[in-house]
């Protein structure tokens, strides 16, 4: 079996190559041309293919021999326009490519932000409502991006009768990157804690990467849409102390309950930002809910459907994160745990 | 007035927000090669229709006016279809990769009656205006020079230095800056008038896929003389107007909303330095404030094109004269034609 890996040099991506190699699956991993591979130590048996989903020409020829293709590339820097171009009009380019071959299956990484927080309550699981138009569009350049790619790839799914898996991580944490935006507002090296008993919907990146691989090979996976979270999710307040010591950067931290910064928010939205069209992202109110409300988070279905159960647990991945690198770790398709 | 767009990128956004604006304008259709780009942008500003074939939409949308908000090399093509489809078009900088192609498009906009607009949003900036303003009441006297410099970090990765995709702007000579030409020709174009001679510089300071990242240029124009520039490495980022009067001058920065004038005062010649800084200073502050409060509403620092695209609406409605005339849009591109490097560094 060959799986097409696209954005496979990235956070993710690197992992989720490695979760392929030790399911004994080949890797046609897709990089941009002017990426350096030198660091990622990937063994010769992993074919690296360059280009760039948003100009290259010759996308049709990366699925030759394909019977998966792993869609991770998104462009999530620069402004709205960069990263709708880059992730959704090179979505479109890549799944025309797919759609000249053979290729029949897709795993498709899309993320929490799809759903609409602000009309959600209590638990989010992949029952809840989904943000719609117009109001998308107010929700930033991500979100905007990530929910466009997973309505093309959706409707192209269907076009052409492909199995489409649609996985959506909660935040994916691990080596530098311990912080995450569900901790609050960064001042400097202190902290202010909005909802400091909210918990946050993580994933280790290496956990995160093993439902990628398993939902490549598993046929359950086929016509599904999961979450992918580790559990519950660690307390900001906790995870935040774990992060602080890990990372060596001491600073202090200042809980504010949601409650009152929500009302703040929403006040401030109303009074001084009504006529504005532009406002800082923790300012206006879907923004703000989709950083912080306080929601269970469900894996239920990935539990059920897949019978996954996260290889690490929190311990093992704190120590993945900030501890010394391991030998497993450094070559993840030998790793015993990450499989 | 039916408008369409062609083109659904950053720029398209601009022109999309404001004409949301503009009273007895109807947005009637948008078109992008990419489906979802083009699709995405109708959903958001309420465009009834969506095209990918932009000979498609101009039959069946028939618009008034076509803005090609697309890459710098595809221009000419798109504009033509427009033109010949009998709309008038307005046209994103710079309006043709060479000016032999610019000139065919003005024949064709004469031949069929419509207009041809090249945005040159910042001398619509308040502060031109401004200066403007000045000039034409007789207290900042004869302009004898003006500069502009831009100073922009445009090297990082994911811009005009783009080492996986090569940007659009690269195949045009002088590359990613001339992409800025327009802007730094219009400006002084309407400060000293039409070019009879210029000498120019273009290097490179710093590793990247750009053919130069430094330009100066200095122009002997028939009403005075111009210096203009742009610096890739000059931090931080900044637009450089100062206009020099017979009387006055001014200064401003057209990405932030500062503008000072100094000039005549009556006070003893010894005060005169103290009270201009206090003046200026104030100004300054004033500058400071307003600066940071557009940072929360409109168009920041493209109220220039807000402005240009309000001005060419209402007067296209009137029969009026245009803002930006087809005449304009010869005379600063035959000064940009100057401009470009006449051979490409190594």
């Amino acid at each position: 079996m060959r799986a097409l890996v696209t954005g496979a040099n990235g956070f993710l991506g690197r992992h989720v190559v490695g979760a392929l190699l030790a399911r004994g699956i080949e890797v046609r991993a897709m990089v941009r041309p002017a990426t350096r591979l030198d660091a990622l130590g990937w063994p010769s048996s992993v074919e690296v293919f360059r280009a760039d989903l948003r100009t290259s020409r010759d996308l049709p020829r990366a699925f030759d021999g394909v019977d998966v293709l792993i869609h991770l590339a998104a462009v999530v820097s620069g402004g709205e326009d960069a990263q709708f171009s880059g992730t959704v009009a090179g979505t479109e380019r890549l799944l025309d490519a797919m759609a000249s071959g053979t290729c029949r299956r897709l795993v498709l990484c899309s993320s929490f932000s799809v759903y609409d927080y602000s009309a959600t309550s209590r638990i989010l699981d992949e029952g809840s409502p989904l943000q719609q138009a117009p109001d998308v569009y107010s929700r930033g350049g991500y979100t905007v991006a990530k929910w466009w790619q997973e309505r093309v790839t959706r409707r192209c799914a269907e076009t052409h009768g492909w199995d489409l898996t649609v996985l959506r991580p909660g935040f994916i944490w691990g080596r530098d990157h311990g912080y995450l935006a569900a901790l609050g507002q960064q001042l400097g090296r202190h902290h202010v804690v909005i909802g400091p008993l909210t918990r946050i919907p993580m994933t280790h990146v290496e956990n995160c990467a093993d439902v990628f691989a398993l939902a490549a090979v598993d046929p359950r996976a086929r016509g599904q849409t999961l979450n992918v979270v580790d559990g519950p999710g660690e307390q900001i307040w906790s995870y935040l102390s774990d992060y602080m010591r890990g990372s060596g950067e001491p600073g202090w931290r200042l809980p504010i309950p949601y409650w009152l910064a929500s009302t703040v928010v929403r006040l401030a939205f109303v009074t001084v930002f009504r006529q504005a069209t532009k406002v800082p992202a923790i300012l206006t109110p879907h923004k703000f809910d989709a950083m912080l409300k306080p929601l269970r988070f469900e894996n239920r279905r990935l539990r059920e459907t897949l019978g996954w159960t996260p290889p690490l647990d929190y311990k093992q991945c704190l120590a993945r994160t900030y501890g010394p690198v391991s030998p497993a770790e450094a070559v993840p398709w030998r790793s015993e745990t990450a499989a | 007035m039916k408008a369409a767009l062609i083109g659904a990128g950053q720029i398209a956004r601009q022109h999309l927000a404001c004409l949301k604006t503009l009273p007895g304008v109807e947005l009637a259709a948008i078109c992008d090669l990419s489906p979802a780009t083009a699709e995405a942008a109708a959903e958001r500003y309420g465009i009834p229709a969506w095209f990918t074939d932009h000979r498609a939409m101009l039959e069946k949308a028939r618009p008034d006016v076509v803005h090609v908000t697309t890459p710098p090399t595809s221009h000419f093509r798109l504009a033509m279809d427009s033109l010949d489809a009998g709309a008038h078009v307005i046209v994103e900088k710079p309006a043709t990769a060479t000016f032999e192609e610019l000139e065919a498009l003005a024949r064709r906009a004469r031949e069929t009656g419509r207009h041809l607009v090249e945005d040159y949003n910042y001398i619509f900036n308040r502060a031109p205006q401004e200066i403007l303003r000045r000039i034409e009441s007789g207290q900042f006297g004869a302009v004898t020079h003006v500069e502009v410099m831009i100073c922009l970090d445009i090297l990082g990765p994911g811009g005009f230095a783009d080492p996986n995709s090569p940007h659009p702007a690269l195949k045009l000579a002088g590359g990613a800056i001339a992409d800025f030409l327009p802007h730094l020709a219009s400006l002084a174009h309407l400060f000293v008038g039409p070019r009879r001679s210029a000498k120019t510089v273009w290097t490179k300071r710093k590793v990247s896929p750009l053919p130069s990242d430094e330009f100066r240029g200095l122009i002997d124009a028939e009403r005075g003389t111009a210096a203009i520039g742009f610096s890739s490495s000059a931090q931080p980022d900044a637009f450089w107007l100062r206009v020099y009067g017979e009387r006055m001058q001014a200064t401003a920065n057209l990405f932030e909303t500062r503008l000072t004038f100094d000039g005549p005062r009556n006070v003893p010649k010894p005060l005169r330095p103290f009270f201009s800084g206090l003046e200026e200073g104030k100004a300054i502050r004033r500058a400071a404030l307003a600066t940071l409060l557009r940072k929360f509403k409109g168009p920041g620092a493209y109220e220039g094109l807000w402005e240009l695209l309000a001005q060419t609406y209402q007067a296209l409605a009137s029969g009026s004269a245009l803002p930006v005339t087809v005449n304009d849009v010869l005379e600063v591109n035959r000064m940009v034609e100057a401009l470009k490097p006449t051979e490409q560094l190594p």
